[in-house]
């Protein structure tokens, strides 16, 4: 692993495209500005890990059998559909 | 809550015995970034869960649901740079979904912090990690019924 120390207020750049900036330390509290293309996704890792096991374990077959929901008794909302318009 | 949901189950009922449509994903599902390339399927048997298929490959499906019944009060805060990358312009032009996990006959789960949101004018969609995540569960239970 890369390890740089930076101060208050300087960044680094990675692949000359993702701007990652050191905007603030409070105690152990690090707050981090990121600039990235849009195609480029930025999560917090624990949240990030935690819905990838969450899709790793829904994962299933196409023709794998479904719970019975109970469906509520309160009529659907009614609306009329213009289509094409 | 979004109206709009309410009616394509209605148009599902009522019309197509299975309604498919291409679903783009560029960025892929967390843990399946590789996949870009899904079809989002509608048995009305097996309403109100859709299936989101890896397209050309059955064998790899998600489960999905609209949330809008079975968790009213559902409000999730999709980020800025999400709703610029999915090309929304407005809140009627997405449709979110939200993965199941089936754990059983007897218990499904279902991811609220992680929604796919698709645009339905272009199909593109994205997992989206909600701003407000911290106040939903990845497993939040669904009611089955007792009786299944």
């Amino acid at each position: 692993m890369l390890i740089l120390s930076r101060k208050s207020g300087e960044s680094i750049v990675i692949d000359g495209r993702i701007h990652v900036k050191i905007v603030r330390v409070e105690g152990d509290v690090v707050k981090i500005g990121i600039e990235a293309p849009s195609d480029v996704p930025v999560h917090r890792r624990e949240v990030y890990e935690e819905i990838q096991r969450s899709n790793q374990a829904a994962l299933t077959r196409q023709n794998a059998a479904l719970p019975k929901l109970p469906l509520p008794q309160t009529e659907r909302p009614k609306r009329k559909i213009a289509k094409g318009s | 809550m979004n109206s709009a949901n309410v009616i394509e189950i209605e148009e599902l009922e009522t019309t197509e015995p299975i309604a498919c449509c291409d679903v783009r994903m560029p960025a892929g599902l967390l843990g399946f970034e590789h996949i870009k390339d899904f079809l989002l399927i509608a048995k009305p048997a097996e309403a109100p869960f859709r299936w989101l298929q890896v397209k050309n490959n059955p064998s790899l499906a998600f489960v999905v649901i609209e949330p809008l019944f079975f968790v009213p009060d559902y409000r999730p805060d999709i980020p800025d740079a999400d709703v610029d990358f999915l090309g929304l312009t407005s809140p009627d032009d997405a449709a979110v979904y939200n993965i199941v996990t089936v754990h059983g006959p007897r218990r499904a789960t279902v991811n609220l912090k992680g929604p796919v949101v698709i645009n339905r004018n272009t199909g593109v969609a994205k997992q989206v990690v909600i701003a407000n995540a911290v106040e939903y569960s990845v497993q939040h239970p669904l009611p089955v019924n007792e009786a299944a």
